[in-house]
């Protein structure tokens, strides 16, 4: 089966010359011609993948192109007696740019506390629900909703009918449990903890609802072995049932991340980058300062380097996956 | 003896009670936040802004009366669901067979494409806002469905390939060599033999690229004016103005979820499969 397999892997899905030319020692090395299948399958593929290439291209990669063209110009619609080829300025400029910077900080802030508070807080209930025996496809359904919601409404909610002081369902609560009534989106921290209290709401289920699958189909017999020989709950935990779960969190930690870089339709709804810029992560800053100041060249710039560092992160992090397994 | 073993009862019973409350602690924390929407769309106005918040009103119809007839709305619930069918219809034509082929076939630049494909996937749909509003202006495809629906498909497309590969790899190769032996050509063997064995797996790829395009919101915001304006953008004229017209909010985002819930309960075991790549099966 194991040569099997890799034989498969050599000449695609197929082993039409299973034995020839690694288990007989005397083709190796004799350059075969290439039939004339592999040929027509070659083709085949090509004709497959060829509409999605061509559509790729245009529209992404001549748009990208366009990008990296535009920010290395001036060109700023409020300005536009100013507009010049203006080679790297842009990016000079952001390097001496505050707000960047502040922007930056808040984005690493984000993604780690929300992607942090996502796997504590999904690994925590999947574990105290895997026992029960009722209720677990109410529960996947119900923790499915968030997901699936627009993110604008869902910001928008969470602006109006949970957080507004007096009237929201959320501030209501917070006064019931003693934490008093805030300006939940309207106080700088405060607006901050909100936006990331709302990304892991909308999206804790998917944490919980991979660790709740994985525990449900973890193998039974180290658990037993390791209680026949003493060992306690904290330790079947630390020792078998988190290292069997490692490949799940890891998954969970790079799909998160990635999705969590590419945050936008939630926040900007629901605080618009505000109070000043106390949630203006770097998409929303990237947005503000492209349709709201219209200045599009110094955008651009701001959108490739936002471009490089989240498409950076993720493949670091998709690496880390693949060696991982 | 007998006492030890009533302990392990009550130690037993306790434990249930307290896993049961932290079962409807998270249904409610999940669940009360949506149905909340949907319950003040249908509360008198009286019994929107009351302290504590109220469950107990006479439900009327009155917001979906006022967002249907004043705002636009049905206009753009028509562009969404122009635009979302559309979206999905082309996206599924185009990411099945390349899905299929980066699955099971090696060829010339596979690799190469992959990744090129996993690239655009990771971009933050952010980046290309600049050059897809400029060019859609000068290609005067602005505020249009085709220009819309080329861009959602930017957003899909990598997206459901992606999905189709791990549904298509599930598949054992034997479907393919008897296919073969009987002497099919590649393409009879794909659409006769692997595309009846994935129909579940097109149908997931479909209702999420549907959902995705449905509920999408940044580049709708900028690349669409009145003429094809989509919901989700269409929803914050309500809370843009001075008056903060909770009622008619709450009856467009209810508007909104009603297509997503339906879809979700019918399919969610599926659902929940694709949502994370198939980490879960």
């Amino acid at each position: 089966m194991e040569q099997r397999v890799r034989i498969s892997r050599q000449n695609g899905k197929t082993n039409y010359d299973d034995g020839e030319s690694t288990t007989s020692p005397r083709h190796r090395g004799v350059k075969r011609e290439r039939p004339r299948w592999t040929k027509q399958q070659e083709h085949f593929a090509w004709k497959m993948v060829s509409p999605s290439i061509a559509f790729l291209v245009i529209i992404f990669a001549f748009p990208l192109v366009y990008l990296l063209v535009t920010s290395t110009h001036q060109f700023d619609l409020t300005k536009p007696w100013k507009n010049a080829w203006i080679g790297f300025n842009n990016y000079f400029a952001i390097l001496g740019d505050g707000r960047f910077w502040h922007s930056l900080q808040l984005t690493a802030f984000y993604t780690t506390a929300t992607v942090f508070l996502q796997v504590i807080i999904g690994l925590g209930l999947a574990l105290a629900l895997s026992k029960v025996e009722i209720g677990r496809g109410i529960v996947r359904t119900a923790v499915l909703f968030s997901m699936v919601l627009s993110p604008v409404v869902t910001g928008l909610t969470w602006r109006t009918l949970l957080l507004t002081p007096r009237f929201g369902l959320l501030d209501y609560i917070a006064v019931q449990l003693g934490i008093g009534s805030h300006s939940w989106l309207g106080d700088p921290q405060l607006a901050l903890l909100s936006v990331i209290a709302m990304h892991t709401w909308q999206w804790t289920p998917f944490a919980f609802l991979v660790f709740f699958a994985a525990l449900a189909a973890l193998p039974q017999e180290p658990l037993e072995a390791a209680k026949i020989d003493g060992a306690g709950a904290r330790q079947c935990f630390w020792f078998i049932t988190l290292p069997l779960l490692r490949p799940s969190i890891v998954i969970v930690i790079v799909i998160r991340t990635m999705i969590a870089l590419r945050a936008f339709a939630a926040i900007f709804s629901a605080t618009g980058g505000g109070p000043g810029t106390a949630t203006e992560i770097l998409n929303l800053y990237t947005y503000r300062a492209s349709f709201t100041a219209l200045n599009i060249g110094y955008g651009a710039a701001l959108a490739t380097v936002l471009l490089l560092i989240t498409t950076g992160i993720s493949f670091l992090f998709l690496r880390i996956r693949v060696s991982r397994r | 003896m007998l006492i030890e073993q009533s302990k392990i009862k009550t130690i037993k019973y306790i434990r249930f009670i307290v896993a049961l409350l932290l079962l409807l602690l998270v249904i409610g924390t999940w669940l009360i936040p949506v149905g909340w929407i949907a319950a003040t769309s249908f509360k008198p106005r009286t019994s929107i802004f009351t302290v504590p918040p109220t469950l107990v009103f006479k439900p009327i119809l009155n917001h979906y009366a006022r967002a249907l007839r004043f705002l636009g709305i049905v206009a753009s619930i028509r562009n969404s669901l122009v635009i979302a069918l559309t979206t999905t219809l082309i996206t599924l034509l185009v990411a099945v067979p390349a899905g299929y082929a980066y699955a099971r076939f090696r060829f010339k630049f596979r690799e190469q494409l992959s990744f090129f494909t996993l690239f655009t996937q990771m971009a933050p749909p952010i980046s290309l806002l600049i050059p897809f509003f400029v060019i859609l202006h000068k290609l005067k495809m602005f505020d249009t469905y085709i220009g819309m629906i080329t861009i959602h498909l930017t957003l899909l497309i990598p997206f459901s390939i992606w999905l189709m590969i791990t549904y298509f790899q599930d598949l054992p190769h034997e479907l393919e060599e008897a296919a073969l032996i009987d002497g099919a050509s590649p393409f009879t063997t794909f659409i006769y033999v692997m595309l009846p064995q994935v129909a579940g797996g097109i149908a997931v790829t479909g209702i999420l690229a549907f959902i995705a395009s449905w509920n999408e919101f940044l580049y709708a915001s900028i690349l669409t004016g009145r003429k094809v304006q989509t919901v989700p953008v269409a929803i914050f004229s309500f809370l843009t103005t001075e008056e903060t017209l909770w009622g008619p909010f709450a009856a467009t985002g209810t508007m909104i979820m009603i297509p997503v819930i339906i879809v979700v309960l019918i399919a969610q075991r599926h659902i929940i499969r694709g949502l994370t790549f198939g980490a879960i099966k």
